[in-house]
C-alpha cells in the first residue's frame, strides 16, 4: 500500500509540476462556468414567467443541478484524455519504465498508483465545481441527496474513463498518439447512445447499457442503484486488468 | 553474488543473447565489454529483472530474478543506459522518489538522500529540476538513484558514455570505490575503461561469450607468440634473410623506410627472449641498431580480433584467435 501511495503521489505532483493540471482545471473550470451561468438563466427566466399557482414551482435539483452535472461528463470526455495520455507512454518513451520495472514494486502496485493518482487530479477538477454547488446552496434550498450522489456518480464514470485511458496509453510509446486513441473511444462510447436508437428497443437497450455516461442518469436523480455501481465497478476493473496484461506482454516482448 | 547461467534471449526470431553463462563474486568489478549490438543492454536487463529470458537462469544474492523477483530487486541497483529521470521532478525529490519505491525505511529516507547525494557529489543540484542538468549531472543523478538502497549488486550500463574526459575519470574513480562494498557489473564497448576499473571482463560478440578473464591474464594470453618490434640502419642489406636464420624466430616482417631505415617487426617462440640474439646478429651484420623493444599486443587488438572473429568457431577458451593475431 505504500508503493501505491507513492506512486500516486509522483503522478500527482508530476501533474502539477507540468501545465496539465492546470490546463485540465482551467479548462474544465471554464467550461463548466459557461453551463452554469446558462442554466441558472435559462431557469431563472422558466421561474420568473410561471404565474403563481399554476403548477409545482420548479425544482431546482431537477431542473437545474442534474442537467448540469449531465454536461459535465461531456466536459470530462475532453479534458480525461488529458490526464491519462501520458501516465504510461511517457514512461516508456523517457525510459523511466526501466527505473519502475527495476524496482521492488508489482505490476499492479504502480497501476493502481497510477490510477489513483489520475483520479485525484479529477477529483481535484471536480472540486472546483463546490463553489458553484455552494452558491446554489447559499441562495437557494436544494436537496443535498441528489448532490451527493451525483458527485458518487461523476466520479465512478471518472474512474472508468481514467481505467480505459490507463490501458490506451499503455499501448504507445506515444503520448498524443495515445491522447487522441483515447479521445475517439470516449467518443464512442459517448455517441453509441443515439446509435442504439436504430436498432430498436432489444438493440437499443444493450447499447444503453454499455454507454458509460448513460448509468449516470440515476445518480442525477438521487438514486444510487447497485446496478450502475456494478456497471462501473466492473469496468473500471476489466480497464486495469487490460493495462495489466498490456504491461506483461510488453515486458515479454521486451 | 550473481550467477547468470545458459542465459537467452530471443526477440521473435532474433538471437539477441545466446547461452551466456557466468559468475561475478561479491565485491568484484565485472566489465562487460562487446561492440554495439552484442546484447550488453539486454543481458542486464534481465539480469535486472527489467525483461525475462527466453532460457536460463540468473541469480541475485541468491534469489532468482525470476521467481522471486522483488527480493533480488531490492538488492540490485540499476542504471540503464539513459538515466531514468523524470524531467519536472528536482533532484531531491527524484532521489527521494526512488527511495521509497526501492523499499527504503520512511524514518532512513532522509538520511539516505543525503548520504547518496553526498557521494555522488550531486547536493549543490538539489533544488535543480532532473531536465535542466547537464549530461554529466544526469549520469551522476543516475547513479544516485542506483546507489540509495545501498543494493549489493550495481548494474551500470554505459556509465561513463557520453562523458567528457574529466567526469570519465570521475566516474571511474567513483565505479572503483564502489568495488569492494558493491558487486558491479558495468558494460562498455570502449577498452581502457575495462583494464582501469576491471578485475574481470567477459568479453560477447554476438550474444555469445568469447572470453572471460582478468585484463592481465586475457593480455598474456592471447599473445600466442612474443613479438619484437626493431628498428635499423642498413642501406641495401637483407635484413629478413639474416634475422629469420636466428634460431627461435618463426616470422620476419620487414618494412623498409627513408634513408635506409628499416622497421622489423620479430615473431619468436613464447618464453624464448631472443633480444641478445637479436642485437648480436644485428652488430654483426655491421648496422645500426636504432631501437629494440618488445611489442604488447594492447586490448584493443584482442578485442578486434575476439570479436571480429567469426561467431560460430569463438570458444571461450582463445588458443584459435591468438593464431589469428599473431599471424596477423
Ligand atoms: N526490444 C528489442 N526488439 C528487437 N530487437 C532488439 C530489442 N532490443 C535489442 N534488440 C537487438 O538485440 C541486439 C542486442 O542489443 P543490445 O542488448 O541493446 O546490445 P548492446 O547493449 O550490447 O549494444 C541488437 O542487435 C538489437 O538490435
Ligand atoms: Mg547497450
Amino acid at each position: 500500500m505504500r508503493n501505491v501511495i507513492t506512486i500516486a503521489r509522483k503522478e500527482l505532483q508530476s501533474y502539477f509540476a507540468s501545465p496539465i493540471a492546470y490546463v485540465v482545471i482551467g479548462f474544465f473550470a471554464l467550461l463548466f462556468g459557461y453551463f452554469f451561468a446558462s442554466l441558472i438563466y435559462w431557469f431563472e427566466q422558466q421561474s420568473l414567467q410561471m404565474t403563481p399557482g399554476s403548477g409545482p414551482p420548479l425544482n431546482i435539483n431537477q431542473a437545474l443541478i442534474g442537467p448540469v452535472f449531465m454536461n459535465v461528463s461531456v466536459i470530462v470526455l475532453f479534458v480525461m484524455p488529458m490526464i491519462t495520455m501520458r501516465t504510461y507512454a511517457e514512461e516508456k518513451r523517457s525510459g523511466t519504465m526501466e527505473l519502475l520495472l527495476t524496482s521492488p514494486l508489482t505490476d499492479v502496485q504502480i497501476i493502481l498508483g497510477k490510477f489513483l493518482g489520475a483520479l485525484g487530479l479529477y477529483a481535484v477538477m471536480l472540486a472546483v465545481t463546490l463553489i458553484h454547488v455552494g452558491v446554489l446552496f447559499l441562495y437557494g434550498n436544494p436537496e443535498w441527496k441528489p448532490v451527493a450522489t451525483v458527485y458518487l456518480g461523476l466520479l465512478l464514470m471518472g474512474a472508468c474513463f481514467i481505467s480505459a485511458g490507463l490501458f490506451i496509453s499503455s499501448l504507445t510509446k506515444n503520448q498524443i498518439v495515445a491522447g487522441m486513441v483515447t479521445f475517439a473511444v470516449f467518443l464512442l462510447l459517448w455517441v453509441i447512445n443515439w446509435l442504439g436508437q436504430s436498432f430498436g428497443p432489444t438493440g437499443q437497450a444493450v447499447i444503453s447499457h454499455l454507454s458509460i455516461t448513460e448509468h449516470l442518469d440515476d445518480f442525477a436523480r438521487g438514486i444510487i442503484d447497485t446496478k450502475h455501481v456494478i456497471y462501473y465497478l466492473s469496468f473500471i476493473v476489466f480497464g486495469l486488468f487490460l493495462t495489466a496484461k498490456s504491461v506483461d506482454s510488453e515486458r515479454w516482448r521486451g | 553474488m550473481i550467477e547468470v547461467q545458459h542465459l537467452s534471449k530471443r526477440y521473435g526470431p532474433f538471437t539477441a543473447v545466446d547461452d551466456v553463462s557466468f559468475s561475478v563474486g561479491a565485491g568484484e568489478i565485472l566489465g562487460f565489454l562487446g561492440p554495439n549490438g552484442a546484447g550488453k543492454t539486454t543481458t542486464m536487463r534481465i539480469i535486472t529483472g527489467y525483461m525475462p529470458a527466453s532460457e536460463g537462469t540468473v541469480t541475485v544474492a541468491g534469489h532468482d530474478v525470476f521467481s522471486d523477483a522483488i527480493e533480488a530487486k531490492k538488492r540490485t541497483g540499476y542504471l540503464p543506459e539513459t538515466p531514468p529521470l523524470y524531467p519536472d521532478m528536482s533532484v531531491r525529490d527524484y532521489v527521494t522518489f526512488v527511495a521509497r519505491i526501492k523499499g527504503v525505511p520512511s524514518r532512513e529516507v532522509r538520511g539516505r538522500v543525503d548520504d547518496v547525494m553526498k557521494k555522488t557529489h550531486i547536493a549543490d543540484m538539489a533544488s535543480r529540476h532532473c531536465g535542466k542538468l547537464s549530461k554529466g549531472y544526469k549520469q551522476r543523478v543516475g547513479l544516485a538513484q542506483a546507489l540509495i538502497h545501498n543494493p549489493d549488486v550495481l548494474v551500470l550500463d554505459e556509465p561513463t558514455a557520453g562523458l567528457d574526459p574529466k567526469q570519465i575519470i570521475e566516474a571511474r574513480q567513483l565505479i572503483t570505490e564502489l568495488g569492494g562494498n558493491h558487486t558491479v557489473v558495468l558494460s562498455t564497448h570502449i577498452l581502457p575503461e575495462v583494464s582501469q576499473t576491471c578485475n574481470r571482463v567477459v568479453i560477447i560478440a554476438r550474444g555469445k561469450v568469447v572470453a572471460v578473464d582478468t585484463p592481465d591474464n586475457l593480455t598474456a594470453r592471447l599473445r600466442g607468440s612474443e613479438t619484437m618490434y626493431l628498428q635499423v640502419s642498413a642501406p641495401g642489406a637483407d635484413v629478413t634473410q639474416a634475422l629469420a636464420a636466428i634460431a627461435g624466430i618463426t616470422r620476419v616482417k620487414a618494412e623498409a623506410g627513408g634513408n635506409g631505415l628499416v622497421s622489423i617487426e620479430v615473431d619468436c617462440e613464447q618464453g624464448r627472449d631472443v633480444r641478445r640474439e637479436l642485437a648480436a646478429t644485428v652488430v654483426h651484420q655491421g648496422w645500426g641498431l636504432l631501437e629494440l623493444r618488445p611489442m604488447r599486443m594492447s586490448l584493443e587488438d584482442i578485442f578486434l580480433s575476439l570479436t571480429t572473429e567469426d561467431a560460430g568457431s569463438a570458444p571461450a577458451d582463445a588458443a584459435p584467435a591468438a593464431t589469428e593475431a599473431a599471424s596477423a
